[in-house]
């Protein structure tokens, strides 16, 4: 496969980061707890949308390869994470009388829980979208790239999500709420904003956009009940990347680290193509540069970033 | 206006309290700050609180706005009991604060800052915040630029402009003159004197006992979270006691 190839892959991957990245980072700014039933809210999405699937799978024509009742579960996918955050945080989360720390411990909790309902309903195994996998587009083939269509939806889909919430962070009077309330929690009240409403609709967007990517995760790979959890410590790398609490941060942290999980294959070309003297370290190297630890090399790229920024890219200088 | 309210004690003349406070409890957790305390502020009026560091002046404006709840006593505003209220349905009635720090969204624009200002007006935002530039210009040049690129004194006049925009007829300001340059605090009084000018009621609290009482109609000295002297500006600078107990002279 060529650079532009796994680009393309790195590409597909980061917009399903992104779309967790995202809902993570707003969370943590806003509601102002880190939660760690962030990847299992994205489980939630992707197992409603396969019922919902089986339910609509039939119904009318196909776009990029995806029927019509593919969108209508993407829709419902969202609908549920949302649903199933707003509800935990009226139930669970808003009465207790916890700090932060308190709230991530919870939340751990709260992971369990969900995890543990969807393994008794669904089983622990594998499984995926009953929709035929296609082959890759036969014009890009020439040039390295092995994308399907249904790789060409899942970039357009976050990308049509991520504008839509710029738009509404900018140009929204929730928006600008919202933002008011990730810089001064204190100052947004003694201005009048209702700020338990805009907390809710914080949980409400965080956890729809996670929803969508546990759907597009599903359609990538294959759904399994750990299959949000496992991706939440590489959201959690993106999110800090970005420079935590910063929502175009997130953005820019999912993108970079679904890049680099992805580019891996071709990082152990050029180690390999490289000179590297002595023998031993270049088959340490070798060995250590292979897909088996994509993760593990994001971090350690995460670390070097947050050695010269420490708060993240989009974080304002050192403080 | 209703007539028949409770005048709080030391009421002298004859209007009616835009806003009181009579013999407050308050304080953190379990640390009790005020003791006892009665405060009235009529309408139009600058009334300045001064008083040694601890004192509770701050504790004041937080508990008339909502940020603390009064342990005992009363704060009622045109004569309805608002104690314990939530400060965004404070603002709602047509009360506003200026925090001593933190008092602009830094990384919102000073237009969204005054936006975020007006969220709790159902109409006549735009006329407002046009209004509120053509008063203070030296935030209109730079409305579309965030607001932590502003100096200090312009972040003051922001964050003064940000709870104008409700219009309320009280303004709480802690500490307006704090941390700036000499002659940028004395713009940021005139600011606190034209603002007073459009029928705003304001309560402050001011570290400078001469610059703030110099612009107050009355004043306020607080010691240990209870009121030990009140008077006009004139008796409590001239007052022996007062100046050497607590205003350092």
């Amino acid at each position: 496969m060529t650079v532009i190839g796994y680009l393309a892959n790195g590409l597909v991957f980061s917009s399903i980061i992104v779309l967790g990245s995202i809902g993570l980072s707003l969370v943590y700014s806003i509601a102002d707890f880190a939660n760690f039933a962030h990847g299992d809210t994205m489980t939630i999405g992707a197992y409603t949308a396969l019922v919902t699937f089986g339910v609509v799978g039939g119904l009318g024509g196909a776009v990029l390869g995806l029927p019509y009742g593919f969108f209508l579960a993407l829709v419902v996918g969202i609908a549920a994470a949302a649903v199933v955050a707003v509800v935990t945080e009226r139930v669970i989360y808003e009465p207790l009388d916890v700090d932060s720390i308190g709230l991530l411990i919870t939340s751990i909790g709260i992971a369990f829980v969900y995890r543990a309902l969807i393994q008794i309903r669904f089983g622990s195994d594998f499984t995926r979208f009953d929709i035929q996998p296609l082959r890759p587009i036969e014009s890009l083939v020439p040039y390295g790239v092995r994308v399907t269509l249904h790789d060409v939806a899942i970039v357009a889909s976050a990308a049509v999500l991520v504008v839509g919430l710029h738009v509404l962070l900018q140009y929204t009077d929730l928006g600008r709420k919202m933002r008011a309330m990730a810089d001064n929690p204190d100052l947004a009240r003694v201005s009048g904003i209702r700020t338990r409403r805009v907390k809710l609709w914080t949980w409400v967007i965080g956890a729809g956009l996670a929803g969508a990517g546990g759907v597009f995760l599903g359609l990538f790979n294959q759904l399994s009940p750990r299959m949000g959890f496992n991706l939440l410590l590489v959201i959690f790398a993106a999110v800090i990347l970005g420079g935590i609490g910063s929502v175009y941060g997130a953005m820019a942290g999912g993108f970079l680290i679904g890049m680099i999980n992805q580019l891996t294959p071709f990082f152990s070309d050029v180690v390999e193509a490289l000179p590297i003297w002595p023998g031993w370290l270049a088959s340490l190297l070798e060995s250590l540069v292979s897909i088996e630890y994509a993760n593990a090399i994001a971090f350690v790229i995460m670390v070097a970033v947050l050695l010269v920024r420490p708060n993240g890219i989009a974080g304002e200088g050192a403080t | 206006m209703s007539h028949d309210t409770t005048r709080p004690a030391g009421a002298t003349d004859g209007a009616d309290p835009v806003l009181s406070l009579s013999g407050v409890d308050s304080g953190y957790g379990e640390v009790q700050v005020l003791d006892d305390c009665s405060v009235r502020l009529d309408p139009g009026e600058i009334v300045c609180l001064v008083g040694p560091n601890g004192a509770g002046k701050s504790t004041v404006l937080k508990t008339a706005f909502g940020m603390l709840t009064p342990w005992t006593g009363t704060v009622s505003y045109h004569g309805r009991d608002i104690g314990g209220m939530a400060p965004e349905e404070i603002v709602r009635e047509g009360i506003g604060y200026v925090p001593q720090t933190d008092n602009v969204f830094g990384s919102l624009t000073i237009d969204e800052n005054l936006r975020m200002g007006g969220v709790a007006r159902d109409s006549g935002l735009e006329a407002v915040i046009e209004t509120l530039y053509d008063r203070f210009p030296i935030i209109e040049e730079k409305r579309s630029a965030k607001a932590k690129t502003l100096s200090g004194g312009q972040r003051q006049v922001l964050a003064f402009a940000r709870a104008l925009v409700m219009e309320p007829d009280v303004l709480l300001i802690d500490e307006p003159s704090a941390g700036l340059a000499p002659n940028t605090a004395d713009d940021v009084f005139e600011d606190v004197e034209e603002v007073n000018d459009m029928e705003t009621a304001i309560l402050m609290v001011e570290q400078n006992v001469t610059k703030g009482l110099g612009i107050s109609d009355r004043g306020y000295v607080l010691d240990q979270g209870t009121v030990r002297f009140e008077g006009t500006p004139e008796e409590l600078l001239n007052d022996e006691e007062v100046s050497q107990l607590y205003l350092g002279g």
